[in-house]
């Protein structure tokens, strides 16, 4: 089967300097697929490179095993990215929003499909009229969940996504994100969040210095040990 | 709708939003279309004022008593350059130049100011006009509008989304560039408005189209640098200082040292020119003395041709004849030092204009003022035009007195009041005067005037389109 997403032997410099080291690794289509690691070890790094927008210095990146360097286009058009911070248009509503990077994407949602999409992040409906500027962290983070649903791709890279939320909202977007699983969408999300990566993910790799140096896979019905994960992410020596 | 159009639509609503942005694109567009009808309103009554003194100096002139004719060779003439239509938009030199000649015997004045108002523009920043304002006011509102446009993305982290939904960063900078160029396109309403006005006063709409083409090149040249710059630089306030720094060296700077510049070419001025001159006309005879020794030639070969023996059997009055040779020869010396001056002039000019490369508001101005008929050459041409008349009047009366006055007469008329009344011609003669009416040059001839400039913006065009589009395809999240 074709790798939904494949980087191998990955080395990503950042103002000279190697931000990714030989980072390989595959996400399955239909997997929910984390990368932990603390800041500057290459998550956000990772999820660019596979957009496109930085080019590796060694090794190569690839989505659906079409390499992203020579199509970076293609890789766009079958992923939904959610950034860090969910920088959306302040100036905007909601709606606003949705509809111009729906429209910039090519598609053209009615109302309807993004009152459903708002619904299933729990954006309350009297605030998808008002202005970003008005929103907390975690209802911007909403709108952008919703954008990436809406997309209907079948990759979602998701940077931090669970930030700024409080731990109602975290549990529900879990479990949308295990139902977008189960309905054969691949998910690569970055986090320092060990307990959630735990709870949502099929498998983990950590990343520590731009060097991939752990991974954990979840047994048949059971979730990843968290204490495990832990252990490694806090330890000063590699896994 | 293409992503281009979206993004350029999205821009014109965040534009519209912000109460800033709002006030700035309200308070241009009154203060462009006031200065508009300022100008507009000056320039009509500014041409209306030199035609109605043309006619009274034309009538003041034919309505002279009988009189000797060489009286009226003193009593002189004006003309007066009337501001081509265009000159609503571009005044050029009409404020800076003098508006009026007065042509007399013997001499090639100076232009002055016909009227105080008309000279209302000279000093500190003079008055102020449309071509002025598109090439020093509209680009700080393009600056304004248009410096955040990819730095305010990059800033709030929206350009990765952007680029991730698969939109092009050509895309991203054509929907900018878009949005930017409406506005200014937008802002050359008012312009446009007076192009028309100009046709209806009888400009060539071909010269009309060609000035907004410009004006709107030009505005696009400020659209792809604020572009470019703001692709270019990280921050917003880095894009702003750049831009600033860009826009205070090319319209103001640069501009200005390339006048000082041109000024430092060497050009001797009417004056100093003038005072060289002398030499040459005391060799070339005085046209008021018959005797004078420079004549000497002359009447030998008159009195040869006609076999007589005095200059008072001359069938034509000698003292005549004399004043139309000293006029020929005379006029020959002022037009070569006339022309010489002028050569200098459009030396100077051409080093100003040699700066062109390096700004685009003076290569705009260049052209500008080469299309509107208000630069060095419609000065020039004035010069000749009325030049050309003053000669052809003063040869006129010459004629007259060589031909209508007997020589015996003349000599006498100081002692003689009957000898004075006989020298005395009827004033129909004054009607030899041809009426003066300064036009504008050839289409043509302003459009040919106004290539090197225009190739020098366009040159900036290209540069520019090429930047964007190296710098574009680098835009990174």
């Amino acid at each position: 089967m074709v790798p939904a997403l494949e980087a191998d032997a990955l080395t990503i410099l950042r103002g000279g300097r190697p931000a990714l080291r030989g980072v390989s690794f595959v996400v399955r289509p239909g997997e929910v697929h984390a990368l932990l690691g603390g800041n500057g070890a290459g998550k956000s790094t990772t999820l660019l490179a596979f957009l496109g927008f930085l080019a590796p210095a060694q090794g190569s990146v690839r989505v659906e095993g079409a390499d992203v360097g020579a199509d970076p286009a293609h890789a766009r058009q079958r992923i939904a990215y959610l950034p860090e911070n969910a920088a959306l248009y302040e100036h905007l509503d909601a709606y606003e929003n949705l509809d111009y990077f729906l429209a910039l994407a090519g598609l053209r949602a009615v109302r309807a499909a993004i009152d459903a999409a708002l619904d299933r992040v729990a954006l309350a409906p009297a605030a998808r009229t008002r202005r970003l500027e008005t929103y907390s962290k975690g209802m911007r983070q909403k709108v952008a969940i919703a954008l990436a649903l809406l997309r209907e791709t079948p990759i979602l890279l998701l940077d931090e996504p669970t930030s700024g939320l409080d731990p109602v909202a975290i549990d529900e977007f879990n479990r949308l994100l295990r139902e977008l699983a189960n309905a054969g969408r691949t998910v690569l999300m970055v986090t320092h969040d060990v307990y959630g990566a735990c709870q949502v993910a099929d498998r983990i790799g950590l990343l520590r210095d731009g060097a991939l140096v752990g991974r954990f896979e979840a047994a048949p019905g059971a979730r990843i040990d968290t204490e495990a994960v832990h252990a490694a992410f806090v330890a000063r020596e590699p896994a | 709708m293409t992503a281009a159009l979206r993004i350029a639509r999205a821009e014109w609503g965040f534009w519209l939003r912000s109460r800033l942005l709002r006030t700035a694109l309200a308070v241009f567009g009154l203060l462009l279309t006031a200065i508009a009808v300022l100008s507009a309103t000056r320039i009509e009554t500014e041409s209306a004022r030199r035609a109605a003194q043309q006619q009274a100096a034309e009538a003041a002139f034919i309505a002279q008593p009988d009189r000797h004719p060489h009286r009226m060779v003193h009593y002189g003439h004006y003309v007066f350059r009337t501001p081509p239509p265009l000159a609503m938009f571009d005044p050029g030199i009409d404020a800076v130049a003098g508006q009026a000649l007065f042509l007399e015997g013997h001499r090639q004045n100076s232009a002055a100011f016909a009227e105080a108002p008309s000279a209302a523009g000279v000093g500190a920043f003079g008055v102020p006009h449309p071509a002025l304002a598109y090439q020093l006011l509209v680009p700080l509102l393009l600056i304004a509008l248009g410096h955040a446009a990819f730095a305010r993305e990059r800033e709030a982290g929206t350009l990765a989304p952007l680029l991730a939904q698969g939109v092009r960063p050509a895309q991203l900078a054509a929907g900018k560039a878009i949005a930017l160029g409406v506005a200014a396109l937008a802002m050359l309403l008012p312009a446009a408005g007076l192009a028309a006005l100009a046709v209806a006063d009888g400009e060539s709409p071909t010269v009309a189209a060609l000035q907004m083409l410009l004006y709107a090149g030009y505005l696009v040249v400020w659209v792809l640098a604020v572009l470019l710059l703001g692709a270019l630089l990280p921050r917003r306030a880095d894009v702003l200082g750049a831009l600033l720094l860009v826009w205070l060296a090319t319209t103001l700077v640069l501009p200005r040292l390339a006048a000082s510049h041109a000024a430092t070419a060497a050009a001797s001025g009417k004056i100093a020119a003038d005072i060289a001159l002398l030499e040459g006309l005391r060799n070339a005879g005085d046209g008021h003395n018959a005797a004078d020794p420079a004549f000497d030639a002359l009447r030998r070969q008159l009195l040869a041709q006609h076999g007589v023996e005095r200059v008072e059997d001359l069938p034509v009055n000698f003292r005549g004849v004399v004043a139309t040779i000293a006029e020929e020869r005379l006029t020959a010396l002022l037009n070569e030092a006339a022309e010489r001056r002028m050569a200098q002039e459009r030396a100077q000019s051409a080093q100003l204009a040699a700066f062109a490369w390096a700004s685009p508001a003076l290569a705009t101005g260049i052209a500008s003022r080469a299309l509107s008929g208000t630069d060095l050459a419609a000065m020039h041409r004035f010069q000749r035009e009325a030049e050309a008349l003053r000669f052809e009047f003063v040869q006129g009366l010459n004629q007259v007195h060589a031909n209508r006055l007997r020589y015996a007469d003349d000599i006498q008329r100081s002692v003689d009041p009957e000898a004075e009344r006989r020298t005395r011609v009827d004033a129909s003669h004054w009607r030899l005067l041809r009426a003066f009416s300064f036009e504008p040059a050839a289409p043509a001839a302003r459009r040919a005037n106004a290539f090197a400039a225009s190739v020098a913006l366009a040159a900036w065009l290209v540069a520019l389109a090429l930047g964007l589009r190296i710098a574009v395809a680098r835009l990174r999240p």
